[in-house]
């Protein structure tokens, strides 16, 4: 037997694992990755390992094929073993490096009983105050509940609830899908956000599939959002009141470039999801696909528009009011008719700067249009 | 003149890199992918660095059951735009899938000129593969951004990128060299 032949072997056992996988047969793709793996490590022992490249890559995939048949051990041996040599090339190190990362994480998550759903959201903002691996407290906090917001939104959505217009979301959806936050590598600032799976998955008898892709809806509907592509968005959010609502709940992720520039979203792991970098430009777009969405009544055009800053200090959405502190005036300003004006997307904003566009009476009386964080 | 066509069948009889169920599963998902947009047949537009050409593409329009069975659509275009990028390697280049190897989330599959040239990973071109229903930007951009992705140092290289956009009816494919 040679290189060539025992990695032919791999090949065939991880080929029959990934139709097995398909065809929901989980027990079976585990028993053929653990063929597939220990042929490929076979394989490794043939090799003339002055083939950097062959030897790196045949590394890599002995250790994934461990991963994906559970012998966490084994594949946490090999890595060691490997990344202990001097033969390995540059790419095999780092992506040996991340299935080991990978691998402490799940045995944790093992040990803790807890089960997430697929994929790892990236999150990283950087420029203005944003230094390496350090941001000011109060906005990581707020963007870290503007993420979890979106999930919140997104597990609805997936589970065809019908669109919440007050308060959290259910507690059953709360206590079933968890949002985690994870630290992720230094560099500007980062965290990494993934969702737990419902304890009690009977609870979604035919939704298990929708919950499974959780987060791949995440990244769908941020990137329709940040493109603004009116069509897009249609095809991939058909209900009206949830799609305003994502790309307002967009919109307060991006930066409006005072205390940071940048704001990217990507997947941790998975590199076919493109990163999604959201600008102040970006925000602007945003704001201009939802001002060409609305639509203002005959009486509406008569009255003159006005954006005023501020901080958000009061809201009662019950009886249709927000009130905000302006620098200039004394006392806070009221402003009417706040219908549209969702919790998830202004809770965030309480006592932080905003911008709010509105419409002034000729009595002087504010009447609400849009509002979204200036921070 | 007649076209070429693009040969998304029997894959598995030139690609030794894939096996009879791999193979059947990609063409059948690239037939789910192509049938969302068109009717059958249909001229794709093929680039690449150094050709530009047409290829007929046909397929049989899946039942419901197929559909079914493919409603998970990010599933669907990945494992339908790997058919189609291969049938154009295999077209436009004269390169096959000889070799495949695992990766944490999925595998990666290397193209050579024969199957002689997979008695190791040596010279072998590692396939990077995206496939949208998106615009002609929207694939031009992913092809970029897959060449980024390729060339940023962390990756196997050398390696060759490949985008198809099913709506748009175009397979870009890109080479990314660089040494170790």
């Amino acid at each position: 037997m040679n290189w060539l032949e025992y990695h032919s072997d791999s090949e065939k056992f991880a080929s029959l694992a990934d139709s097995a996988l398909k065809k929901g047969d989980i027990d079976e793709a585990v028993k053929y990755y653990k063929e597939a793996a220990k042929a490929e490590e076979q394989a490794i022992s043939f090799l003339d390992l002055s083939k950097k490249r062959t030897l790196g890559i045949t590394v890599i995939s002995t250790a994934s094929l461990y991963f994906k048949g559970k012998e966490f051990g084994k594949a946490e041996l090999i890595i060691h073993k490997w990344l202990g040599s001097d033969k390995l090339p540059e790419f095999a190190t780092n992506q040996l490096e991340i299935i080991l990362q990978t691998i402490w994480n799940e045995k944790s998550f093992q040990k803790a009983g807890v089960e997430f759903t697929k994929g790892t959201v990236l999150i990283s903002v950087s420029g203005g105050m944003i230094v390496l691996g350090g941001a000011p407290l109060d906005l990581i906090h707020r963007k870290v509940d503007e993420v979890k917001n979106i999930f919140y939104r997104i597990i609805e959505m997936q589970l065809k609830r019908p669109f919440r217009k007050r308060g959290a979301p259910p507690s059953e959806i709360q206590e079933q899908f968890r949002p985690w936050l994870f630290q992720a590598a230094p560099g500007s600032y980062q965290f990494a956000v993934r969702i737990q799976k419902p304890a009690q998955l009977s609870l979604f008898p035919d939704e298990e599939p929708e919950i499974e892709e959780v987060t791949g809806k995440f990244f769908e509907v941020l990137e329709a959002s940040a493109k603004g592509s009116h069509e897009e968005l249609i095809k991939i959010i058909p209900n009206e009141d949830y799609r305003d609502s994502f790309i307002k709940l967009t919109r307060n992720l991006a930066p409006t470039g005072k205390s940071f520039g940048k704001l990217e979203i990507k997947s941790a792991i998975d590199k076919d999801f493109l990163p999604i970098t959201f600008m102040p430009e970006s925000r602007k777009a945003l704001n201009k696909t939802l001002h060409s969405s609305k639509k203002k009544s005959e009486k509406d055009i008569k009255l003159t528009e006005k954006q005023l800053s501020g901080i958000l200090r009061a809201l009662h959405l019950d009886k249709d009011w927000i009130e905000i502190n302006i620098p200039e005036e004394s006392d806070t300003v009221r402003i009417y008719q706040t219908g549209d004006v969702i919790d998830d997307i202004v809770g965030p904003m309480v006592n932080q700067n905003i911008l709010v566009d509105v419409l002034v009476t000729p009595e002087g009386k504010y009447i609400f249009q849009d509002i979204q964080s200036d921070e | 003149m007649d076209l070429p066509i693009l040969p998304l069948n029997k894959l598995e009889n030139r690609h030794v890199g894939l096996t009879e169920a791999i193979a059947e599963c990609f063409c059948e998902a690239a037939f789910v992918c192509l049938d969302r947009n068109h009717t059958p047949p249909q001229d794709f537009d093929l680039l690449g660095d150094d050709f530009e050409k047409k290829a007929m593409v046909d397929w049989i329009p899946p039942d419901e059951r197929c559909k079914r069975a493919w409603a998970n659509k990010d599933d669907a275009t990945r494992d339908g735009a790997y058919a189609c990028a291969l049938a154009a390697t295999e077209l436009c280049l004269g390169l096959y899938a000889v070799r495949r190897a695992e990766t944490l989330t999925g595998a990666d599959y290397y193209v050579g000129p024969d199957t002689n040239s997979a008695e190791d990973l040596e010279s072998c071109f590692r396939l990077e593969v995206s496939g949208t229903d998106m615009d002609s930007y929207e694939v031009r951009r992913r092809l970029k951004n897959k060449v980024r992705q390729a060339a940023v140092g962390k990756s196997n290289l050398p390696a060759m990128a490949a985008v198809v956009g099913f709506k748009v009816k175009k397979i870009l494919i890109e080479k990314v060299f660089e040494t170790l």
